[in-house]
């Protein structure tokens, strides 16, 4: 799972900022198209919910997005990791 | 999934900023799809304001109706059908103002409806008039050298009109909101969630809470737990200045009118 902020719904209010345990908000410093600061993600692969929602098969922790009032916050399906045959070349 | 729930065509919805409604909408929907509502046997209704704007967003019947009335059509809808799953979304301008009087008719009466109160202390819609629920001191349009009136205890309101289930959290508080809402919606009978929100437009602005998180960090200090409050407390002490109380405040099981089964 991977943790996205959709940049058409979001404000730019900064709660998710206030809530994660793990300080994956960042309060963003650049405006995107529409003038919005919208928040920067510290390496969202640490989120629990990223981790762990496929292993328990449910939500969980989810407090950023239960807070945001713009429901911006959203987890997307990664494709699965394949592993790769990589060549060594002597 | 909560999300199943948004009319997405309709998002981005026209709240403010870190307007805390759009938390309360978050937390109400969970709620409901925890309950195991259906889409088709569910109604939301509301009066007039910001947040009687919320059902808009919620893909059920719903019904936007005028200001203060919300429980009235809502007393109709659960009398004429009461198979039906019904939330009310208001504000306290629409519930303790114009609306007072059906307020505490549907407790006494105790009809089967959830009300969630997003009270952010205002008329937001209006651009920010005082509401029955400005606290003494606070700055509105209409209150420029800080309120004098005593405001109304909206939980207090229920308790002594007989709902039968009346809680207050913040939209802070969102997981215990959540837990309070589905509260609500398994009690039978009339059920309050009081929610204080912030309204960063028209009243932090007025009142030194300039970003939404300032509210928040306000909300946050100045909940107390019932429960914790009612252990640790001396008799007689009173609760810090603005602080108030969180939790469940009652949980009862008076006759009730609007169920199923026993109309
Ligand atoms: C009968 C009637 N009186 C007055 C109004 C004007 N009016 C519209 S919204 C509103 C106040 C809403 O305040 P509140 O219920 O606290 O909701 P909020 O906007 O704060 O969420 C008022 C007075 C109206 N629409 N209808
Ligand atoms: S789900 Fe929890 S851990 Fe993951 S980003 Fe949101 S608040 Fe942080
Ligand atoms: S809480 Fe939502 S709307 Fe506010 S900054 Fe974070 S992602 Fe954007
Ligand atoms: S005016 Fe206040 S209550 Fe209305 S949308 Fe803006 S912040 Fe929310």
């Amino acid at each position: 799972m991977k943790l996205e902020i959709d940049e058409s719904r979001c404000k730019g209010c900064n709660l998710c900022t206030m809530v994660c345990p793990y300080r994956i908000y960042r309060q963003g410093n650049r405006p995107n198209r529409r003038g919005i600061y919208v928040p920067e993600l510290d390496r969202p692969e640490r989120c629990a919910n990223c981790r762990l929602q496929e292993l328990y098969g449910r939500r969980l922790c989810g407090i950023c997005a239960l807070i945001c009032p713009d429901q911006a916050i959203r987890w997307v399906k990664e494709k699965p990791y394949e592993p790769m045959n990589v060549v060594i070349e002597y | 999934m909560r999300e199943d729930w948004l009319r997405n065509d309709r998002l981005p919805h026209i709240y403010c900023a870190g307007c805390g409604n759009g938390t309360i909408m978050n937390c109400v929907l969970e709620a409901v799809d925890k309950a195991g509502y259906e889409r088709d046997n569910t109604v939301f209704l509301s009066g007039i304001g910001c947040s009687s704007r919320a059902p808009g967003y919620i893909e059920t019947d719903s019904l936007h109706t005028t200001h203060g009335r919300a429980l009235a059509f809502a007393t109709g809808v659960k009398m004429a059908k009461p198979s039906l799953n019904v939330v009310v979304f208001t504000g306290d301008g629409d519930i303790a103002a114009i609306g007072g009087n059906h307020f505490i008719h549907a407790c006494r009466r105790n009809i089967d409806l959830t009300v969630v109160c997003m009270n952010n202390h205002i008329y937001g819609m209006t651009g920010g008039q005082g509401s029955p629920t400005t606290p003494i001191g606070k700055t509105s349009t209409t209150t420029p050298y800080g309120a004098v009136e005593v405001p109304f205890d909206l939980v207090d309101l229920a308790v002594a009109a007989g709902a039968n289930y009346v809680a207050r959290w913040t939209s802070y508080h969102v997981t215990q909101l959540t837990e309070a809402v589905l509260n609500g919606l398994n009690t039978p009978g009339f059920s309050l969630i009081e929610v204080r929100c912030q309204c960063p437009t028209s009243y932090g602005r007025r009142n030194k809470f300039r970003e939404p998180k300032d509210y928040m960090d306000f909300l946050r200090s100045h909940a107390v737990l019932k429960e914790k409050w009612e252990r640790t407390a001396k008799p007689g002490e009173e609760l810090p200045a603005e602080s108030f109380l969180v939790g469940e405040f009652v949980r009862r099981a008076r006759p009730v009118m609007g169920v199923a089964d026993e109309t």
